[in-house]
């Protein structure tokens, strides 16, 4: 399937991807467009303004993909925290970890295409996602 | 960049959202439904957010890339923004200030707090006024403050 999102990605888009080929489509294709007309007829778009898959009642993307989706994986929901507070900062959640993904992710963006930085974020969720089970399953942070 | 907003009276958690939010960015409130934020692919991105909430809400709300035609009056608006990050570096001062007096426990406790609060205001702080110096010293006293070994 293809999908379709905002060129410059940044940490929702990036975890939104994640999300899609980790747990709703692995052979996700995705298409990076400047502006909402530009999508292609085929494509799913997301975190962009006007969609279904976007930012909704104080939520980001990432929160609206799992409303949608019906992930109930609380593991998910621990790093749809961190997201969140990485994207928006507002202080719904106590993410500690927000600040330091926010600027990871935003250096990655300055020397890598979008492309790129999605196969780079990749393997940070996958281990921010093990990090978290880990930690839900121990009831306090892994070692 | 400008957001252009109309929203209902009542309910009023949208209203007190969308004003915190703002505060947040750091925005002036130019008029009563007109924000103001400096041009950015941040601020762009989450004013953006910031329409869709209050169409969301039953308002109205268009995004404007606009520049003032008189100097002076950019000059003034400069000035206000960095005299309400002024304020809320004034507040961490005197907080800091405060703290110095407190048991070391505490204190310690009220500087991660301040710490955090540093970080929030720098990040809507566009026109860097002189307390943002004085204010990144007052928590590196109390930092050096709470590492004094105790006894």
């Amino acid at each position: 399937m293809r999908w379709a999102t905002r060129r410059h990605c940044h940490v929702d888009r990036a975890a939104c991807a994640w999300l899609i080929r980790r747990f709703l489509d692995p052979e996700a294709e995705f298409v990076f467009v400047d502006d909402p007309d530009e999508v292609p007829a085929d494509a799913t778009p997301f975190d962009m303004r006007g969609v279904e898959l976007s930012h909704h009642g104080g939520d980001c993307s990432f929160e609206t993909f799992l409303r949608r989706y019906e992930l109930a994986d609380p593991v998910l929901w621990e790093i749809a925290k961190v997201v969140h507070e990485a994207d928006l900062a507002d202080e719904r959640y106590d993410a500690p970890e927000a600040p330091g993904l926010d600027v990871l992710l935003r250096g990655l963006s300055m020397v890598r295409d979008d492309e790129q930085l999605l196969a780079l974020a990749g393997p940070l969720f996958d281990g921010l996602y093990e990090y978290r089970k880990r930690a839900l399953l121990l009831g306090r942070e892994p070692a | 960049m400008l957001l252009a907003y109309r929203l209902p009276r009542e309910p009023s958690t949208p209203r007190s959202g969308l004003w915190r939010k703002l505060r947040r960015l750091g925005a002036a409130q130019v008029l009563d439904g007109l924000a103001a934020l400096p041009l950015d692919a941040r601020n762009r991105e989450q004013l953006e957010w910031l329409a869709d909430e209050v169409v969301e809400a039953g308002g109205e709300a268009t995004i404007w890339v606009g520049e003032l035609t008189s100097a002076a009056q950019e000059r003034e608006l400069a000035r206000s923004m960095a005299e309400a990050v002024a304020a809320d570096y004034r507040t961490l001062i005197a907080d800091a200030e405060a703290a110095r007096l407190e048991p070391p426990g505490r204190r310690r406790r009220t500087l991660g707090r301040l710490r955090r609060e540093l970080r929030r205001i720098r990040s809507r702080d566009y026109f860097p006024p002189r307390e943002r110096e004085l204010a990144q010293q007052a928590v590196e006293e109390l930092v050096a403050l709470v590492e004094e070994p105790v006894g």
